[in-house]
């Protein structure tokens, strides 16, 4: 009986939030309340229109995975509705978040989907690829957890100056402090997943390691998309003059990292002949 | 963990990360700010020096500005419009970044602007305009209102001053008063009085002088100001298309290397270029020696001319002898017959030559599809022709004969651009 109150009481709650978030805001500061105050109810609205595109597309299954998939995209449109929306003053807050999702959802390829990529080690791998592209730190993570590689050695690869490679120390450090966790609390990996990620890797490692290579490629060709369009793979003569002639340096460190197969062609430009190993295989990392 | 416990507990998660509030500084160092464009990395923005500001142009409109920190966080953005400009300030703790997009048919720019953490003198500065801000009308634009903020700030400060100076009158007026009950005459006191209304107008006067000149001298400063900006919007864009024609430039030297890469020898010509050579050779060795045949036809034909005319002259004597008597020896009035008859002869081989040079030259002419009549007739012209019959599509034309063999004058013909096909028999 408490409980049937108690539910009742949320919907009437719920009905009221979204009829403010119908009416008019006129300022910044109004639009921030009303939606702080609606969160759940957003989160809810664009979780449910991204589990529909899903259903639309025939990209949807009844289980958990699919469910974290909506809701981390949900998620993910709310908090840009949250910083955009104040520009957008005066408007009615609800049809706003609606024309944004659905403007997502009417762009090709609106999000990173392969079901593959909704397993422990596919979210893991797709998590850190969709967190580089819009986190610096992450994408110098990126050579952390795809080779194993430290600071200096990312420093030695990617052929940076001194300035630059200052940025790559701080960039370690910020992942290993917060970055990581933060990063694996918004793709949703609980402990236990992470710990049988860790056990998969000793126990198999070869074929863990195959397996992160074949998800891996399939996230950074999606996610490489966001590069600047002059960003493409390039050949070995034409990375060598770009590392020779010390121009390009995001183009260096933006590109090698999400693609490992220019990673294997301008292998050993950047290091003047100091790096004398073979050509770097994927060697995954789960923690940083 | 159930299913449902473990959706909840995500759901929580993610709430909880979107009700904190984004913030910039780490550790108390600020980091450079990403930008992103329609969620697209394409640049940073820093505290001081170059990177303060950063200026994009694209083709494609702007959907979306984006601000992020160096570990993802997103400080702020702005949703552009799809034609215009939008304007935003958003705050970052004590620092700004100031966003200008325009988009237009031809694709969107956008302005970004950082705007660090006044200093204590520059806050001190704002208070007291702030005050005097409350005097003066807000206008929109920024620099407008500065000026105006400034303007505002010295009519403050006259008003004080004024303020200052009514003061000084009442008390001077005061002193008067007591002066007057102390036995002093009400003529010198009103000279007095006068002489400084007179000084104090002058003072008011020389103020008003003084603000007019700031006026102006602000005035001057927005108008400068103005043109400033127009000047880095210029600088700026002939700056981006430098840089365009730049990698321009070197995508088509790389295009070329690679192109020219394949080829073993650079120094051996191209296969197609050789047979093109050795055929203008065999070309020119073939005008030459037509050109030294057909002057040796010509040397031909002048020395049979002389012989005919000797000829001609010997057959005139020859037939005038026999007109003046008859020759006794018929055997030779038989071998005079015989000469005779020979030079006839030869007057028939030279008549023939001549013939031959003078008689026009035929051939057949096809032209490529869409020649105009306009250029048919120019090229007959050209060739010094005249147009006959047309048959089948095909066009008689006669010309003086070529100084090089048919076959080879009809394959310069077919070489012609407007021509499609040439030959002699119709």
């Amino acid at each position: 009986m408490q409980n049937t109150v108690s539910k009742s009481q949320v919907m009437a709650d719920q009905t009221v939030t979204v009829s403010r978030l119908e009416e008019v805001v006129s300022t910044s500061d109004e639009f921030d309340r009303v939606v702080a105050q609606a969160l759940p109810v957003l989160l809810d609205r664009a979780t449910g229109y991204t589990k529909r595109f899903l259903r639309e597309t025939g990209q949807w299954n009844d289980d958990i995975e699919h469910e974290k998939f909506a809701l981390r995209w949900g998620s993910e449109y709310l908090e840009r509705f949250l910083v955009c929306g104040r520009s957008e003053v005066p408007c009615r807050p609800l049809f706003l978040f609606d024309s944004l999702v659905a403007k997502q959802h009417s762009k090709p390829e609106p999000f990173c989907y392969h079901p593959d990529l909704l397993r422990p080690l596919g979210r893991f791998l797709d998590g850190l690829v969709a967190r580089a592209v819009v986190s610096r730190d992450a994408l110098i993570a990126l050579y952390r957890h795809s080779y194993g590689w430290g600071a200096g050695e990312v420093i030695a690869v990617t052929g940076l100056n001194g300035l630059e490679s200052q940025r790559i120390y701080k960039n370690f450090r910020r992942w290993r402090e917060s970055g990581w966790q933060r990063t694996m609390d918004e793709i949703g990996l609980t402990k236990t997943e992470l710990a049988e990620l860790t056990s998969q890797q000793q126990r198999q490692r070869q074929r863990f390691n195959g397996e992160a290579e074949r998800l891996i490629r399939v996230a950074q060709a999606h996610y490489r998309k966001s590069e600047p369009d002059h960003y493409p793979c390039l050949s070995r003569s034409q990375w060598r003059e770009m590392f020779t002639q010390g121009y390009g340096c995001d183009y260096r460190i933006w590109h090698l990292a999400l693609c490992l197969d220019c990673m294997q062609t301008a292998w050993g430009l950047g290091s003047n002949g100091s790096l004398t190993e073979e050509k770097p295989r994927l060697e995954l990392l789960v923690r940083p | 963990m159930s299913y449902e416990e473990d959706l909840e507990a995500y759901r929580s998660q993610l709430l909880q990360s979107l009700s904190s509030p984004p913030s910039r500084s780490v550790s108390g160092v600020l980091e450079p700010i990403q930008v992103y464009v329609n969620e697209r990395r394409v640049g940073e923005l820093e505290g001081a020096g170059m990177d303060a500001t950063l200026h994009v142009k694209s083709l494609d409109h702007i959907e979306t500005i984006q601000l992020r920190t160096e570990d993802g966080t997103l400080l702020g953005g702005l949703v552009a419009p799809e034609y215009g400009y939008r304007t935003s300030r958003i705050q970052l703790s004590s620092d700004a970044v100031e966003l200008c997009v325009h988009n237009t048919a031809q694709g969107g720019s956008l302005n970004a602007v950082f705007v660090p953490k006044p200093s204590f003198w520059s806050r001190m500065g704002k208070t007291l305009a702030d005050v005097a801000d409350r005097l003066a009308i807000r206008r929109p634009d920024a620099a407008i209102a500065h000026s105006m903020r400034t303007v505002a700030f010295t009519q403050a400060l006259l008003a004080v001053m004024v303020v200052g100076l009514v003061l000084d009158r009442v008390a001077t007026w005061m002193g008067s008063e007591q002066m007057l009950t102390s036995g002093i005459q009400p003529e010198a006191l009103r000279t007095v009085s006068v002489t400084e209304m007179g000084k104090l107008e002058q003072q008011l006067g020389e103020l008003a002088r003084v603000q007019e000149k700031v006026g102006e001298a602000l005035d001057l400063q927005v108008k400068g100001m103005a043109q400033l900006h127009q000047t880095m919007a210029k600088l700026s864009s002939s700056h981006e298309s430098v840089a365009s024609r730049v990698v321009m430039v070197k995508e088509e030297m790389e295009k070329r290397q690679e192109s020219l890469e394949p080829e073993t020898d650079r120094t051996t010509p191209h296969p197609a270029s050789r047979g093109a050579m050795v055929d203008q050779e065999q070309l020119e060795v073939a005008i030459s020696s037509l050109t030294e045949d057909n002057a040796k036809l010509s040397r031909e034909l002048a020395s049979l001319e002389e012989r005919n005319q000797t000829l001609t002259a010997k057959l005139h004597m020859a037939s005038m002898n026999a007109s003046k008597a008859v020759d006794p020896n018929p055997e030779r009035l038989l071998a005079n017959q015989a000469d005779v008859a020979r030079t006839n002869q030869s007057l028939q081989v030279a008549e023939t030559l001549q013939n031959s040079q003078t008689q026009p030259f035929l051939f057949w002419v096809t032209f490529s599809e869409g020649t105009s009549q306009e250029s048919i007739d120019q090229w007959v012209h050209e060739k010094k022709g005249r147009k006959g019959s047309i048959n089948e599509g095909w066009q008689e034309v006669r010309i003086v004969p070529p100084a090089v063999p048919p076959n080879l004058f009809l394959e310069q013909i077919r070489g012609e651009k407007i021509v499609k096909a040439a030959r002699i028999s119709e």
